[in-house]
């Protein structure tokens, strides 16, 4: 805990990888069959760049979330393939999916994403824990001081603001160095400001320390945060917008009816 | 609201099976303990007092007074008696045809009068005129066998009879059973075999009377030295004369009742408040909706009452087919058998009532707290927060004031050796331990917890962290296991006790295995010898005899043994008083026709040969004893007139049958020899015993399963509350075997906790009852089960590990995804 934090940001943690982090290929999800069969994903090859900021974004019942559940291992798809990096995540069993979770993907939810019984410290390590792994100190002090927790790391989960509380899941969504952080509407619970300071730092991990997120969003201003929007509707890419902007996103949505 | 209660019954019928199984299985236990103890007491009064349990009245008189021919005619022409079997008893020596020598038979009359006849036949019939007899299993004889009966009379003059066997009695574990052959006969036939005026009268009823009357015309239609009591009263004494002491019986039957009411009520009451804690969200949406307090509290009192009335119901037919199935099961191959099973009504009531009245009351408190939630509670968000519930005030006030004045009740029931004092003691003190259980266990858990985080890893430390959370579920679910494992644990060292204690006073009863004796001619010399060569028999003491002069100038007889041979002989020598060198032992009977203190000189004299002992007067039953060297120097001829046997420490049945052994060799060597099997008695003693401990151990073990169902439902609850919590872990990286091995702690945690706490508790019941029912019967030996009792904890332990199988298979399943949905 003793190391200067002034070394850290010299420091990028991103390693060597393939240009994708994530990539997706004729995905589909599909719940139920025949008549009444509804169709999640009905075939979405798409790629997420490494160091990139991607936002998903598209109207209620797009597909987004399953979109995002199934890129992160959390669901199956139907048909299709997902890939990250070298790795095929729809041939891997349940056991390997959940290492697979902890070690190479972060997650960042909308609500209940801390531990009530565990203090924000213990929040923060959980998943290297799990797979009996001790983080690197000096880059645990790095991310604490980035993300403004060091004085709330004895603090239970009720003790802290709804900021604070997704300051700390993503402190633990990073210091794991995943290839990729997962965001599932990150500040739909938090009021503007404190989502503007969660962005910021989302933000900040991919420009300054190269980490990949992929972020799951309804809010057009949110979007704007990211370096590209993909646009999702019935379960199919619509559209697909570099740099985007606030305005430039409603326009793209609009134009998707929704 | 009845639409509400009906529609909450409809609709969470399943949610209420739980509790229902919990009332069901608790109501099932104290209606079985109540039934099979009925049964056994019954039982054990068939068999031990069959003779007196159908007896409307029984006069009892000494042998200074026995009853006359014009008594039992007197008694006879009663208004309200029926009949009357005067018991003539005698004793005879018989040879059975084919075996060699003759045995000792026990020979008693039997009724003229069918209604008083109490003797079960395994073969033939009773006898109906001289010449005919019947015998038990002991004689060894078979029906249609012509036995030679030797009789002697006052005189010694010895005169032969034959008598046809008719029928085999079977005495059906009546402990006595194994000590000599008995044989049944006429009442003139008794007569003839030297039997004197009756001592004893059994009387029947006439019809329409009731024996509350017969026994009270008998009362007063004898002197008032005749003790005339009811059937049952003489069957409960007779089993007491032979168990030690009725009281103590007695006492321990209620200990159990008590305990079995206890148990039931204190686990149904933790089982419903954990079940009803899912419902305070539902019934806060009734307030929402605009239902009153009072109506609330009227729905969940009116759904309590239907459950606990239903499930009592179930649970009584349970309790008497249980009761059913175990007296079937020890009855066909145990010393006492439970025959058959004796429903009484109070048990029957008191399951309904407990069952019943216990619900309701259990559901007061939820109703209380339901009542009390703001309407807009059910409205609000589950809180992630922990909750912080504080355990009242009150709840520890209330133990305190329970626990302290059990407590020094239960120090004074030890101390005066009183289980009246004592009982109240324990469940007041037991109440208060409950109460205050609420408060202590969730901090032993968290104890647990931090020291099991240690090195269980993650899942561990996430275990104790949950099982803290919600205190009052938590110490609720505990309890109910505390208690289940208190009471087990308390039975079980208490039972060890009460069996160290009773083993002890039968040694002391009953110090020799096998007693060979002769009243007539001495023992051959070689016997001894051939007697140890007999499979099983361990060791031989010899006893001399013969009659010498006292110092009333009277002939006296006189019997020595060497102390250091008796010693080693004898299961204990707590009831006899064995001689020293130059010392004389004797009864009071002796020091007192003669006017001899204790220590003073004491002669003895045989045709001019005196010897004279220091006097050591003893107070137990027993004849004059000296050494060997004393009796020879009057007496050096003296023969052996007994003999003491201590058996190998083999299986009771391999006992039964050196008895019989032993009897072969004794009969061909010293045919008027007599031989007592005291070890079958004492083995039947002993089984009746271990029975009854292993019945009311698996009552109490029902106890624990129910705890158990207990622990089951808090984890699935929390597996329902924690399902966002789970799927959040899952995704984070956490298996399906470490979701698994989370909640297989939290159930260690909890119910390894109780299982310790409660084997302390119990343990220290189980001495303290000890110590205060037996001290009442003599020295106590108090002994704790060490392996028992750590098979308690590991057992309750495991168990809490599988209750939490089920509740964890449904969270491993579910996908990480639903329960981020949720």
């Amino acid at each position: 805990m003793s190391v200067p934090v002034m070394t850290v940001p010299g420091e990028p943690p991103a390693p060597a990888r393939t240009t994708a982090a994530v990539r997706a290929t004729g995905l589909r999800k599909t719940y139920g069959s025949g008549e009444t069969a509804v169709h999640a994903l009905a075939g979405v090859d798409v790629t997420f760049a490494a160091g990139e900021f991607t936002a998903i974004m598209g109207p209620s019942g797009s597909g987004k979330s399953t979109l995002m559940h199934c890129l992160a291992g959390l669901d199956t798809a139907t048909a299709g393939e997902v890939w990250l990096g070298d790795t095929a995540l729809t041939s891997l069993r349940d056991d390997q999916l959940t290492t697979l979770r902890r070690q190479r993907i972060g997650f960042v939810f909308q609500s209940f994403n801390l531990l009530p019984v565990l203090d924000a410290r213990e929040n923060i390590v959980l998943p290297m824990q799990l797979g009996g792994l001790r983080p690197d100190p000096a880059w645990f002090d790095a991310v604490v001081a980035r993300l403004g927790l060091r004085e709330r790391l004895r603090h239970r989960p009720h003790e802290l603001s709804g900021g604070q509380q997704q300051r700390v899941a993503i402190a633990r969504a990073l210091l794991p160095r995943p290839d990729v952080v997962f965001a599932d509407e990150p500040t739909g619970n938090l009021d503007s400001r404190s989502g503007a300071e969660v962005l910021g730092l989302l933000r900040s991990s991919v420009k300054e320390t190269g980490q990949t997120v992929v972020m799951v969003t309804h809010d057009p201003s949110a979007a704007a945060y990211a370096d590209r929007v993909v646009l999702l509707a019935d379960g199919r890419l619509a559209g697909d917008l570099a740099d985007p902007t606030a305005e430039s996103v409603l326009d793209a949505l609009r134009g998707l009816g929704g | 609201m009845r639409t509400v209660v009906l529609a909450q019954l409809r609709t969470h019928a399943a949610r209420l099976i739980a509790s229902t199984l919990a009332v069901v299985i608790a109501v099932g236990f104290v209606v079985a303990t109540l039934v099979l103890n009925e049964t056994s007491r019954s039982t054990v009064l068939d068999t031990v007092g069959a003779r007196y349990v159908d007896a409307a009245a029984v006069a009892s008189t000494t042998l200074d007074h026995p009853f006359t021919d014009d008594d039992v005619a007197a008694l006879a022409d009663l208004g309200s008696v029926g009949a009357v079997a005067p018991s003539y008893e005698t004793g005879v020596q018989a040879s059975v045809p084919g075996r060699p020598g003759s045995q000792y038979l026990l020979v008693e009359s039997v009724a003229d009068a069918p209604q008083l006849r109490w003797q079960e036949l395994s073969a033939g019939r009773l006898p109906k005129a001289t010449g005919e007899v019947a015998v038990s299993d002991r004689a060894r004889a078979e029906v249609g066998d012509v036995l030679s009966v030797s009789v002697y009379d006052a005189e010694g003059e010895e005169t032969t009879a034959e008598a046809t066997v008719t029928g085999i009695v079977d005495l059906q574990g009546d402990p006595e059973a194994g000590l000599y052959g008995r044989g049944f006969v006429t009442e003139e036939q008794a007569q003839a075999w030297g039997a004197v005026d009756p001592v004893q009268l059994r009387i029947a009823a006439g019809p329409g009377f009731s024996a509350d009357q017969v026994r009270t015309d008998v009362a007063a239609a004898v002197p008032g030295d005749v003790v005339v009591r009811s059937g049952e009263e003489q069957a409960e004494k007779a089993a007491a004369d032979l168990m030690g002491n009725s009281t103590a019986l007695a006492a321990v039957l209620l200990v159990f009742g008590t305990v079995a009411v206890v148990v039931a009520g204190l686990v149904i009451a933790n089982t419903f408040a954990v079940l009803l804690a899912q419902r305070t969200r539902e019934l806060a949406l009734l307030r929402c909706v605009g239902a009153t307090a009072r109506q609330v509290r009227r729905s969940v009192l009116g759904e309590a009452l239907a459950t606990g009335l239903v499930s009592s119901a179930v649970g009584v037919a349970l309790g008497i087919g249980l009761a059913a199935g175990v007296s079937t099961l020890v009855g066909s191959n145990s010393a006492i058998p439970l025959s058959g099973v004796t429903v009484p009504l109070y048990a029957v009531l008191a399951g309904l009532g407990v069952g019943t009245v216990v619900t309701v009351l259990a559901a007061l408190a939820p109703a209380r707290a339901a009542t009390k939630v703001a309407p807009l509670a059910a409205l609000r968000p589950v809180d992630s927060a922990p909750l912080r519930s504080r355990p009242g005030l009150l709840r520890l006030v209330l133990g305190l004031l329970l626990v302290v004045p059990g407590v020094l009740l239960l120090a004074a029931g030890v101390v005066t050796a009183s289980v009246l004092v004592a009982l109240p003691g324990g469940v007041l003190s037991f109440l208060g331990v409950v109460l205050l259980a609420q408060r202590a266990v969730p901090p032993v858990v968290a104890a647990a917890g931090r020291l099991a985080g240690r090195f269980g890893g993650v899942p561990a430390r996430l275990a104790a962290g949950n099982a803290t959370r919600n205190p009052r579920r938590t110490a609720a679910t505990a309890t109910a296991l505390l208690i289940g494992v208190t009471l087990t644990s308390a039975f079980v060292v208490g039972a060890a006790s009460t069996k160290a204690t009773a083993q002890a006073g039968l040694d002391a009863e009953f110090p020799t295995d096998v007693l060979v004796r002769s009243y007539d001619a001495d023992l051959p010399d070689s016997l001894s010898r051939t007697l140890l060569d007999v499979d099983g028999v361990q060791r031989a003491a010899g006893v001399i005899g013969g009659d010498v002069t006292g110092p009333d100038g009277e002939p006296v007889f006189v019997q020595a043994v060497d102390p250091t041979e008796a010693a080693t002989v004898l299961r204990s020598t707590d009831k006899v008083d064995l001689p020293s060198t130059g010392v004389a032992v004797l009864p009071e009977w002796a020091a007192e026709s003669w006017s001899v203190q204790d220590g003073a000189p004491v002669t003895f004299a045989v045709d001019g040969r005196t010897v004279t002992l220091q006097a050591q007067v003893t107070g137990l039953e027993q004849g004059l004893l000296m050494e060997p060297d004393a009796l020879r120097s009057l007496l050096p001829d003296a023969g052996t007139s007994e003999l003491w046997l201590l058996l190998d420490d083999a299986d009771p049945d391999g006992q039964v049958g050196t008895v019989d052994d032993v009897t072969d060799v004794v009969a061909e060597a010293a045919p008027e020899a007599q031989v007592t099997g005291v070890v079958t008695m004492r083995d039947q003693l002993n089984k009746v015993l271990d029975i009854l401990l292993l019945v009311v151990t698996g009552l109490l073990g029902v106890a624990v399963v129910i705890a158990l169902i207990g622990v089951g439902n808090t984890l699935a609850l929390s597996v329902v509350e924690r399902r966002q919590e789970n799927g959040l872990l899952r995704a984070l990286g956490l298996t399906r075997g470490q979701l698994r091995g989370l909640l297989a702690w939290e159930a260690a945690l909890v119910a390894g906790v109780a299982a310790v706490l409660g084997v302390l508790i119990g343990g220290a019941y189980g001495l303290i009852g000890a110590a205060s029912v037996l001290g009442e019967l003599g020295p106590i030996v108090l002994d704790v089960p060490w392996l028992q009792v750590a098979a308690i904890v590991v057992v309750a332990t495991l168990a809490g590990l599988l209750a939490s199988v089920l509740p964890a298979r449904r969270a491993a399943r579910t996908s990480p995804v639903a329960a981020i949905a949720a």
